[in-house]
C-alpha cells in the first residue's frame, strides 16, 4: 500500500520565497477587511500558491514518468526529468 | 508542522568559516515526497536534484507572474483572485476543472474546510466570494 503523502503546506517558507524574489510585493492584505478576514485572505493566497506548486510537481512527475516509459527505463533518471521540465 | 520543515541541526566543525545566510526554500524532503507520490516509480537521486532546481525556477516564475498581475491591476498587493487567474493561465484551472475540484482533490481536509465557502450563522459565507 502506498504511504500517505504529507501535504501540510510550508506556509511561512512559501511566503519567504516570494518575498526573496519580489520584496515589494504584498500578498492579499485588504486593508478594509476585518482582522479575521485579513487572516483568511492571507491564508488562502498561500494555500493557493501551495496548491499550484503541488500541481506543478504532479505535471513534472507525469512527464518524467512518460519519458522514462518511452526510453524503456524502469527508473526515472535525470535526463527524463530535464526533458520533462523543458515541456512544461 | 513548521518545526518539521526546519533543517536538522548540523554539528559544527571547528575552524569552519561562518555559514551563508539561509536562503528560503522548500524542504528537500517535502519536494522529494510529493514528487515520489506522483511519479509512482523509482527515481534516482540526481533526478530529484533536477526537480529541486525546477522548483526554484518555478517559484521565481510564479513571483514574476504575480507581480505582473498585480501591477497590471494597478496594485502592489496580490489578491486571492490573482492566484486563480494564474492557475488558469497555467492551464491548471479550466472550465472542466474548476478550482474547488483541485482543492478537494489535492489539499488535506483541514485546508479544504477553510478554502471552500461555507455558510455560517448570521447568513454569512466564509470566505466571501
Amino acid at each position: 500500500s502506498r504511504r500517505r503523502m504529507k501535504r501540510t503546506a510550508p506556509r511561512s517558507t512559501l511566503r519567504k520565497i516570494i518575498k526573496k524574489h519580489k520584496p515589494q510585493l504584498r500578498l492579499a492584505a485588504n486593508a478594509d477587511l476585518l482582522f479575521e478576514s485579513f487572516f483568511f485572505f492571507f491564508f488562502f493566497s498561500i494555500l493557493k500558491v501551495h496548491l499550484s506548486f503541488l500541481l506543478f510537481l504532479r505535471r513534472l512527475a507525469e512527464e518524467a514518468r512518460t519519458n522514462a516509459f518511452e526510453n524503456k527505463s524502469k527508473i526515472v533518471k535525470p535526463e527524463h526529468t530535464i526533458s520533462a521540465a523543458k515541456v512544461l | 508542522p513548521l518545526k518539521l520543515l526546519q533543517p536538522k541541526p548540523i554539528p559544527k566543525r571547528s575552524g569552519t568559516s561562518q555559514r551563508k545566510p539561509h536562503e528560503p526554500q522548500i524542504a528537500r524532503s517535502l519536494i522529494k515526497e510529493i514528487f515520489r507520490h506522483f511519479v509512482k516509480m523509482p527515481v534516482t537521486r540526481d533526478a530529484i536534484k533536477i526537480v529541486e532546481k525546477c522548483s526554484e525556477r518555478y517559484f521565481k516564475q510564479l513571483s514574476n507572474d504575480l507581480e505582473v498581475f498585480a501591477n497590471h491591476a494597478g496594485r502592489k498587493t496580490v489578491e486571492v483572485a490573482d492566484l486563480e487567474v494564474l492557475m488558469r493561465r497555467q492551464g491548471l484551472v479550466t472550465d472542466k476543472m474548476p478550482l474547488h475540484v483541485l482543492i478537494e482533490r489535492y489539499l488535506p481536509l483541514e485546508y479544504r474546510k477553510l478554502l471552500i465557502p461555507i455558510a455560517v450563522s448570521g447568513n454569512k459565507v466564509i470566505p466571501r466570494k
